[in-house]
This record gives C-alpha cells, structure tokens and sequence, in this order.
C-alpha cells in the first residue's frame, strides 16, 4: 500500500475499530465470518489440554484466526509478549506455559477489552499474565524484553504495520522468536481509498 | 516487511482457514531476531558461516541439564576470566 494514510484517517480506522472491538468485548458471538469461543479455540487445534484449563466465560471471549503456539514452543521461564492481546486468552495460555518463573504481558487499544481481559485472568487465577492499555506501534517496553512476541489478527488492523513490526523486533531478546496469525489481502485493495477505509476492521 | 523490521528465517507457515472475508486469508508466520546480526550481509560466505555460527551457539545454550541461565553465567564468567573485550 504506497498511499499514505492521513490523520483524518487513522482516527477514523481507530474509531472503527474501538467501535467494533466493543462490541466484541462482551461478546464475539456472531460478529465473526469464523468460529469464535470455544469452537474456535478447537476449530484452531489449541492444546486440548489448555481449552480444558479455560472457564467457560474466558473460552467464549476467544476470537483469534490462528493458533500462534502452533509455530513454535513457549518455554518454561519465556518471558513473552501479546500485541493486541484482546480478552486474553492467548496471553493467558502463553502464561500457563511460561509457567512461575516466566510470565505473559498483552497490550490492547480497547478499553473494554482489557477489561475483559483482567476478569478472565481473575476467572483462571492465573497470576504471571498482566495486560496494560498501549498500541503496537509504540510499546512501553525496554529492548530486548521478550522471549516471544505473539499477535493473533491483529496487525491488520494496525495503520502503521511497519512500527509495530520495528516495534516488535526491539523489545525481543536476541534470539527471540515473532509467532503471529493475521489475515491477508489475497487480492489487491480497494482503489478508493474511502472505501478501503470503511473495510479495514471488516 | 517483516525482513525490513530486523527479522530473520522469515517463514509464511501455513493457511488457518479462518478468513475474516472473501479478500483476505487467514496466515500464520513466524520469523526470529538473529543474536548476532547485520555481519557481512552482503557476502554469502560470511552469511553462511554466520548462519552456522548461529546454529552452533543455539545448540550450546539451549535449555538441557544446565538451565539457559547458567550457562550464560558459565560463559561469562569464562570470558571475564580470560580477558575477553566485549
């Protein structure tokens, strides 16, 4: 995409998203073209094991489009990452396997997620996840945080894709590993720009 | 992109079947930031070489009867004691 994005626009891409992520806050059900909750956390093939630790109200919040864990371990002590972390659930389940020694942090844009988020970490009693309120384009983090960094649908929504992947890559540890699930544009975008604009949080 | 950002063994791994809609499809990717990077980028032997450097020091300090954490102390305490210059 070589047109640049104005201001104007962001605002609105964020508005839209805000918007949209509000709503899926209290619940995905329906707002999704694929499986959300615990049919999507299966239709995913996430560790059994781990859908099984889940309540019901932290399963149903689920609303990711790939299973990041599938492209590489999370080990015992990892300290990892989660960029748009949403109600959690990928953070919390990086957190299981990270274990005490290690931990999991998400971030998100959307107030009503990180809401979310913190009632079903209280819901698992699972104790090294965190979740803060900040973007993937500036993260409040040192370089060379983390172990891991996953994201999970997330960067598509993102105007400025290039700072959250420089972003990403400064607060890793050398050596540390980028597992993300997004979607792509398999054609190309729309030609105008209003129209692209209005579909970006589709 | 992902290669501009910093990012090494950048891989497209696979579909999720999860699409948000008929435009996009749902990928999974993974890519790692290097421990020693940016050498000799340009020149294939020195990438190669790098490379398996790279492999040899994963091996090495891979998590095993000795924990990561240790034997990084184990190296560095060997390369205080042997004056190495950072």
């Amino acid at each position: 995409m070589e047109e640049k994005i104005t201001q104007k626009d962001r605002t609105r891409i964020q508005a839209g998203i805000r918007g949209k992520y509000r709503k899926v806050a209290q619940s995905p059900g329906g707002l999704f073209k694929y499986p959300t909750g615990r049919a999507g956390l299966e239709g995913l093939a996430y560790d059994p094991d781990q859908i099984k630790r889940l309540p019901e109200p932290v399963a149903a919040s689920y609303c990711g489009v790939g299973n990041p864990f599938s492209l590489g371990p999370v080990n015992p002590g990892d300290a990892v990452l989660d960029i748009g972390c949403g109600a959690g659930v990928d953070t919390l389940i990086a957190a299981l396997m990270a274990g005490p020694p290690g931990k999991a942090v998400g971030v998100d844009v959307v107030p009503e997620m990180l809401a979310r988020a913190e009632e079903n970490r209280r819901l698992t009693g699972i104790e090294n996840a965190s979740f803060q309120q900040a973007s993937g384009e500036k993260l409040p983090f040192g370089d060379g945080s983390f172990d891991v960094v996953i994201s999970n649908g997330v960067i598509n929504l993102i105007p400025d894709k290039a700072s959250v992947l420089k972003e990403a890559w400064r607060v890793l540890k050398p050596g540390g590993r980028l597992m993300i699930a997004d979607q792509m544009l398999a054609d190309a975008p729309p030609r105008d720009p209003a129209v692209r604009i209005d579909k970006w949080a589709q | 992109m992902l290669q501009k950002a910093g990012f090494k063994e950048v891989e497209q791994v696979t579909e999720t079947g999860f699409d948000s809609s008929p435009a996009t499809q749902a990928m999974l990717f993974r890519a790692r930031k290097l421990v020693l990077f940016d050498l000799g980028k340009n020149d294939p032997a020195v990438q190669d070489a790098m490379a398996t450097y790279q492999s040899f020091f994963e091996t090495v300090y891979a998590e095993g009867a000795l924990d990561r954490k240790t034997k990084h102390l184990i190296a560095l305490g060997a390369s205080l004691a042997a004056g190495c210059e950072p």
